[in-house]
């Protein structure tokens, strides 16, 4: 079993329950080489707030961005995509210039590598994961893989959460990548015709799977074909 | 297949309108979408698709000549098999002439692409230096290899279509590729997104949903995937026919 399966099967295992975003953070820590991970939350109203942390220094490095109101985990929110930055003290990466102040705080409380991660689904906003290492060095293909496969469960969990959904709806990854178009596309109808947030809409059409026991792509496909419309009345 | 003098006019005319594109502050899905049409005015192929390695095992489209469901199908299927996740594996084109007798090498791939009239297919890697982030696939309604030049055309495409991906503006940084593909695959599900809210509201197709979003970033002078984004964020009553 190579590192990647090792890490698909051990991520599939993480489950739901209101423990998940905490244990997903260990499990970065655990086989992603990296030496500790944060996950933090914005509100629908843009208030943050950090969820969990393995260790002080990643509660510090979301604490510190909050405070400073920059950083990686902003820029990645801002961006839709990633923030690597495998030396924080190597100033040719232009990006560590973006946020002198973050930069300071987090070198004195000895963090080199730092890896942000948006928790985002389309225009979906739903946090950020922060990973961070005390020595130099860019995450490998397959660390880089697990790392974003980690934030998309992580933001689902946490939208999850947010809903009261709480008892674990974990449909998989590998079901969700595949069939991507189509769930997208039926999230936007569900929020059309329920007049709900996108979020609130990805989570009805998700919950809807999980009360008749079916994938998440077959109902989506139900919407996009137009077999099925939600209404207010259906909860 | 077009004659030759109006081709090299065609050709001439895409390549302007996209050195054009990457000088400026452009859209990458935007970009990718216009790619594909140029392949299938430039190589007179039935439909042209872009696949992106999603860096989590997929392969996922990014953009496509149509946004025709059937062909978004065609396309997504390979994400198990077909030319295009053999592009991608090896990096290397793949050519086949004749889909008719490729069933066991692509079992479900073949017969789903024979059923909607696709006889021929070739797949051109998207590839910077050793590493190769996608796919340019075409399908054809003809039973013959692409033509080895119009495979050097469509791989001059392919190439245009990886610097886009590399150029997008990012936050005052030439950014790594990782970070510049999954800005694209995101920016691709807003879309997606907002298209499911412009074909509820409006009682259309996907793919009239995807034209509308597209003329009006254009006459709003938006970029598609912020345009995108402000359908998706924004307050329903304002999507006034």
């Amino acid at each position: 079993m190579d590192e990647r399966d090792r890490w698909r099967d051990r991520l599939a295992e993480v489950g739901g329950g209101v423990d998940q975003p905490r244990r997903i953070c260990e499990l970065c820590v655990e086989l992603l080489g990296v030496t500790g991970a944060g996950l933090s939350m914005v509100t629908s109203s843009g208030n943050r707030g950090v969820v969990c942390a393995t260790d002080d220094v990643s509660a510090r490095i979301e604490e510190l961005q909050f405070t400073l109101g920059e950083g990686p985990c902003m820029d990645a929110t801002q961006l839709g995509g990633p923030v690597l930055v495998p030396d924080l003290e190597q100033h040719d990466d232009l990006v560590v210039e973006r946020w002198p102040a973050f930069l300071k705080g987090a070198v004195d409380v000895g963090v080199r590598a730092l890896f942000a991660f948006p928790l985002r689904i389309g225009a979906i906003n739903v946090g950020a994961m922060d990973l961070y290492r005390e020595r130099p060095g860019e995450l490998l293909p397959w660390q880089l893989s697990g790392a974003l496969t980690a934030s998309d469960t992580a933001a689902v969990a946490l939208l999850d959460a947010g809903s009261g959904m709480a008892a674990g709806f974990a449909d998989d990854v590998e079901t969700r990548s595949a069939y991507r178009l189509e769930v997208h596309q039926a999230t936007g109808m569900v929020r059309a015709q329920l007049g709900v947030p996108i979020e609130e809409a990805f989570v009805r059409l998700r919950a809807r799977a999980f009360a008749s026991g079916r994938p998440v792509a077959d109902v989506a496909r139900d919407v996009v074909t137009r077999r099925m419309t939600f209404t207010q009345e259906d909860t | 297949m077009t004659s030759a003098a109006p081709r090299a006019d065609l050709l001439a005319e895409a390549f302007v309108s996209l050195a054009d594109t990457l000088v400026d502050d452009f859209d990458v899905v935007e970009l990718l979408h216009n790619l594909s049409k140029a392949c299938v005015e430039l190589l007179g192929v039935m439909a042209a698709g872009i696949l992106l390695d999603d860096q989590r095992g997929h392969l996922t489209v990014v953009a496509s000549s149509s946004e025709e469901m059937r062909l978004l199908e065609l396309l997504q299927l390979q994400n198990d098999e077909g030319p295009c996740l053999e592009c991608v594996r090896t990096s290397r084109c793949v050519i086949a002439g004749d889909v008719a007798s490729q069933a066991r090498r692509w079992p479900v791939f073949a017969p789903a692409a024979l059923s909607v009239g696709v006889k021929s297919v070739a797949a051109l890697p998207l590839r910077l230096r050793t590493v190769t982030i996608g796919a340019l696939n075409l399908a054809r309604d003809v039973e013959a290899d692409l033509p080895v030049e119009d495979q050097r055309l469509a791989q001059a495409l392919a190439d245009v279509a990886t610097i886009g991906i590399l150029q997008q503006r990012s936050a005052h940084r030439s950014a790594r590729l990782a970070e510049q593909l999954q800005h694209a695959l995101n920016s691709r599900v807003v879309i997606e997104q907002a298209k499911g809210i412009l074909a509820e509201r409006r009682g259309v197709s996907m793919d009239a949903a995807f034209d509308e979003l597209r003329r009006h970033a254009r006459n709003s002078n938006t970029k598609l995937g912020d345009y995108a984004r402000i359908v998706v964020r924004g307050d329903l009553e304002t999507l006034t026919p």
